[in-house]
């Protein structure tokens, strides 16, 4: 294997952005293009208009909402059950542990849509249809195992000094998760909170089947967009404004990715 | 070696009861919903295994399964060695490049996913599309409606753009998790780069590799929206992976088929993770690692 020159390397990594960006690139064009026939804008031509009709919609303005409490609520529950669960994992043999993990990576690769229909019929009995609480529930069963995966490798990776010298200052394990875990790995939880809100808040499968008439997020939203006169000015404005939470998230944890972290089994 | 602790299961409890009732749950029910005609809920019919018969002895099945299948390993094997090459020149590369690369790479990550193939379609568009008319222009003959290869490249084309950022971002993950002083001693026994990669990042990076080979596995072995949004399944059937029965199935709320479905695409992907796991499971030796 030769090693490429740095002249080699930053043409791969332009290429690569280019493929990236260009296909982005239109979409954002056409979100600030009028695509219908409006009075006084010609269409076809620059304007402003896609943006302002969402803030003009209180359905699309809704979603926006909508998808913000359902990604947030998940990701506080997954590290709030995946920190004790993979500090568990991390520092102690117990029955059946490794068992528990697998069944959780399990769950991991289950594809969402073998769970849609009895979850569906779950979360109708007990009310939790239509609200982004349900999502919010239901993207649970991917997310909490990712996030224990990820947060036992930082865990692993502090020394057990920590806890020790943590219990014998009279720490209990509750002031001891606050006062010293939460803040030795807090890139981790960064890291962990990163991959929750990507996997949450792309996913349509669940989502759909749990939002059939109400509390539907960003992207049902727009999927109720398409109809006889599209306006697809409108639907990639939507789709612009669903990108930055993410572009914002993968900016605050750039640093952490580009440090790596050590994941292990 | 870790403390030997029963109480520690108390800090598992909370993960493990939700997980318990948004999966186990589910799973069981769904198991339950294949042996039974349920034309409503309240009137379950016990069937046995119908829905199982119809679905093994259908002909449609069995293409379908090549097609996903076949889609899967197209994309693994494209994704999977550019995202740990693109890791491995990410590793020798400036702290600033590299955090810049992989901000753009991840992108496509946290785009919602019934809008990727929105973004495509217009990019492809003929009319409007840049990709589109570049390919006009240059009189390729490029049509991705009636021609079955040109929907196999699109969609291979845009699941690489959705998910490369995924592979890269978990080797670099991997690579980078690696202490200096096994290069060092590396560098000491001459080794070349091939026998660095072969013997001390490869091994290092099996965990994170493991992950991403079995996310890119589940992911495109179901793909739906994605392919049924570009040519719903066509032409003529070319692209009409496995998940496309599941989803209509799903659509019309046809719970004993669909669950008999579920049930059989969770079997298959259990079993490709099993295998692979069982066929990376033997440890082999890793560099500058005791020997146990």
């Amino acid at each position: 294997m030769k090693s490429l020159s740095l002249t080699g390397r930053i043409i791969v990594f332009v290429v690569l952005g280019a493929f990236i960006l260009v296909p982005l690139a239109q979409t954002i064009l056409i979100s600030f293009v009028s695509t219908l026939p409006r009075d006084g804008i010609p269409e076809g031509h620059f304007s402003l208009v896609n943006y302002k009709n969402i803030l003009l919609s209180p359905v699309l303005k809704e979603a926006i909402l909508n998808s913000i409490i359902y990604v947030l609520l998940n990701v506080a529950l997954c590290l709030g059950v995946g920190l004790p669960a993979a500090y568990a994992f991390a520092r102690y043999s117990f029955v059946a542990d490794r068992q528990l993990f697998f069944l959780l990576l399990v769950f991991r690769i289950t594809p969402t849509v073998v769970l849609s229909l009895p979850i569906f019929v779950l979360f109708a009995q007990i009310g939790l249809v239509n609200t982004p609480v349900g999502i919010a529930l239901v993207h649970c069963v991917f997310n909490i195992p990712i996030s224990i995966w990820i947060l036992e490798g930082f865990i692993s990776a502090v020394p057990r000094e920590l806890d020790e010298t943590a219990f014998l200052d009279g720490h209990t394990l509750v002031s001891f998760f606050f006062r010293h875990l939460i803040p030795a790995v807090a890139p981790g939880i960064g890291v962990t909170a990163f991959f929750c809100f990507i996997f949450s808040w792309v996913e349509v499968v669940l989502a759909r089947i749990l939002t059939t008439t109400g509390g539907k997020p960003i992207t049902m939203a727009i999927n109720a967009l398409f109809g006889f006169r599209t306006d697809v000015g409108l639907v990639m404005a939507m789709t612009v404004l669903a990108l930055v939470p993410g572009i914002a998230m993968i900016y605050f944890v750039r640093n952490h990715l580009a440090k790596g972290f050590v994941v292990r089994t | 070696m870790k403390q030997y602790d029963n109480r520690a299961w108390l800090l598992v409890l909370p993960a493990l009861v939700i997980v318990t009732f948004v999966g186990i749950l589910p799973l069981i029910a769904v198991t339950n919903y294949s042996f039974l005609d349920l034309f409503s809920l309240n009137n379950p019919y016990w069937l046995g295994v119908e829905w199982y018969r119809n679905i093994v002895a259908s002909e449609r099945f069995y293409s379908s399964l090549g097609r996903s299948f076949l889609f899967s390993a197209i994309v693994l094997s494209i994704q999977l060695p550019l995202g740990i090459w693109i890791a491995l020149l990410l590793q020798r590369s400036h702290r600033f490049i590299v955090s810049t690369v992989l901000v753009l790479i991840t992108i496509p990550l946290v785009v919602p996913w019934n809008m990727i193939p929105m973004i495509w379609l217009n990019f492809i568009n003929p009319n409007v599309g840049l990709a589109g008319r570049m390919l006009e222009w240059s009189g390729v003959g490029f049509d991705y409606k009636f021609n079955a290869l040109h929907t196999w490249i699109v969609l291979v084309v845009m699941d690489t753009w959705h998910w490369l950022g995924l592979v890269v971002v978990l080797s670099y993950a991997g690579i980078s998790s690696i202490p200096p002083a096994y290069y060092q001693a590396a560098a000491i026994d001459g080794a070349s780069r091939w026998h660095i990669f072969r013997f001390i990042q490869l091994p290092k990076m099996k965990t994170v590799l493991s992950m991403a080979l079995l996310l890119r596995f589940m992911d495109s072995f179901m793909i739906y929206i994605e392919a049924f949004r570009i040519n719903a399944g066509g032409p003529d059937g070319a692209t009409a992976f496995l998940s496309l029965d599941l989803g209509e199935e799903i659509q019309a709320f046809n719970y004993g088929p669909a669950a008999a479905r579920s049930i059989v695409h969770f079997l298959i992907v259990m079993t490709v993770a099993w295998a692979f796991k069982a066929a990376t499971g033997t440890r082999k030796p890793v560099a500058m690692e005791p020997v146990r």
